[in-house]
């Protein structure tokens, strides 16, 4: 069998390797993506396509505006209809400690350039969600400008334009190796026994991004974690922005736009960590008594479906963007829960320093070999 | 895109035989990746219908046996329950 050529291999078809793919396409590069299921099988295709800036590491909460940008122009970029919608994320403080943090995080979001970022107190809360329970409500931070879009169809969308630019979609080809010679990466070998050569290969490849890794001996602090999310039936559009509620009994919902149905989930206490993907019980009904706490009024709401997806955690909450000891092998992973969101920009800045060659890393902060003592705080 | 002699496959998300077709010219192999790319099963009853409408097209598309393909991923609740029925469920 002969090999399979190209300029850049990318492991991981979800929204971080089609979003490198689609950039280094853009740039000239011919990309072969090389996913182990189907496009949008990990991670990408299980979270619920909420779009924040609300972060507080400057790196972040930049790479978030731009994503921002990208999605509001996708449809046109892309040809495909993405469902952006700016319905607004609201974080809600119920003690002075989260007021506190909430209002230093504000100045350090509009420092940063996010200017529509504010605190709003507990009646206008009650106004920007309407039907929404403020018992014990401090009031909130609301950002109008974070929205919502619909991962698969971003993920397929780019994934067209790549094999529009002579691209080319591997699925089910697991990568079992990664080829080097001299110190140099020379390209990947799926379990079938195929070889893709290319002088960059990408390892976007999420949760497995530390088994990828250790492939070319390389440490990639990233570990998997299971967290659950359900999907009610779709009703008419209520204007209740992305709800996210720290206490230890809440969670995070919003509403598509695009078809009226509820989608959420919470982080589960204590972590499950590893690539399970099976469902709970308990998650089906604590999830609900979650989202009644909040908004009574959804009660004969019907829920759908229930499904888990992966979280891939780094220590300190912050992706990681960066070269590695083996030249031409970059690690684009580590998203901690916000691929989706952060993957246009994020996958734009690495396919520019992949291009260049550049030495200067545009994100210090995600450098692959960093003080990761130092937590993103509304991670 | 449907017209007036397209069939319905998914009757919850109004899902026709020509974008489950056109799903499969996609590259789709699989009816998790229909579902994905069309919306077929995602709806109410999570595919009581159109799995197997999809599995028969995507056998006889790829020329296999239409048990050789596996169905889509079902998941709970088996039919859909109210976020109030939920909630109440207490554990004995």
């Amino acid at each position: 069998m002969s090999a399979h050529k190209s300029d850049a291999v990318i492991i991981g078809g979800g929204i971080i390797g089609t979003a490198c793919g689609y950039y280094l396409s853009q740039k000239g590069l011919k990309v072969a993506i090389v996913e182990q299921g189907y496009l949008c099988s990990g991670s990408t295709g299980r979270c619920i396509g909420g779009i924040r800036q609300q972060f507080t590491s400057s790196g972040s909460i930049k790479l978030m505006m731009e994503s921002v940008r990208h999605f509001q122009n996708m449809e046109q970029e892309l040809g495909t209809d993405v469902h952006w919608h700016n319905g607004g994320y609201l974080f809600l403080a119920h003690s002075p400690e989260k007021k506190q943090a909430f209002l230093s995080n504000i100045a350090v979001q509009q420092a940063a350039g996010l200017k529509d970022v504010r605190w709003v107190d507990a009646d206008e809360c009650r106004e920007i969600a309407p039907g929404m329970d403020a018992a014990g409500l401090l009031g909130g931070s609301y950002c109008p400008s974070d929205g919502q879009a619909y991962p698969f169809a971003v993920v397929q969308g780019y994934a067209g334009k790549i094999k529009q630019s002579g691209g080319s979609i591997h699925t089910f080809s697991k990568v079992s190796q990664i080829l080097q010679q001299g110190g140099k990466v020379t390209g990947v070998k799926t379990d079938s026994g195929r070889e893709f050569s290319a002088g960059v290969v990408i390892n976007a490849a999420g949760p497995w991004s530390k088994d990828v890794g250790q492939m070319a001996g390389i440490e990639i602090p990233v570990e998997a974690e299971r967290h659950e999310a359900l999907i009610t039936e779709g009703v008419e559009y209520l204007n209740i922005p992305m709800l996210v509620d720290y206490r230890a009994d809440g969670g995070y919902f919003q509403q598509y736009k695009h078809n009226g149905q509820f989608i959420g989930c919470y982080s589960p206490v204590p972590n499950v960590p590893g690539h399970s993907v099976d469902s709970t019980f308990e998650f089906l009904h604590q999830m609900p008594k979650r989202m009644l706490k909040l908004v009574p009024g959804l009660k004969d709401l019907k829920v759908i479906r229930q499904w888990a997806g992966s979280y891939e955690n780094t220590p300190d909450g912050n992706p990681i963007l960066d070269r590695t000891g083996l030249e031409g092998f970059y690690t684009v992973a580590g998203m901690c829960g916000h691929g989706f969101m952060l993957g246009p920009a994020m996958g734009r800045v690495a396919a520019d320093l992949i291009f260049s060659g550049g030495r200067d890393m545009p994100y210090p902060e995600f450098a692959l070999k960093r003080d990761f003592s130092q937590a993103e705080a509304m991670k | 895109m449907a017209n007036n002699t397209d069939k319905i496959v998914c009757r919850c998300e109004d899902i026709t035989e020509s974008e489950v077709l056109a799903a499969i010219e996609q590259g789709a192999t699989t009816a998790d990746e229909v579902k994905r790319l069309t919306r077929a099963g995602m709806g109410h009853c999570q595919g009581r219908t159109c799995r197997r409408l999809v599995n028969q097209m995507l056998a006889r598309a790829l020329g296999q046996k239409p048990e050789t393909q596996r169905p889509i991923t079902q998941r709970a609740p088996l039919q859909p329950l109210t976020l109030k029925a939920l909630a109440e469920y207490k554990e004995s």
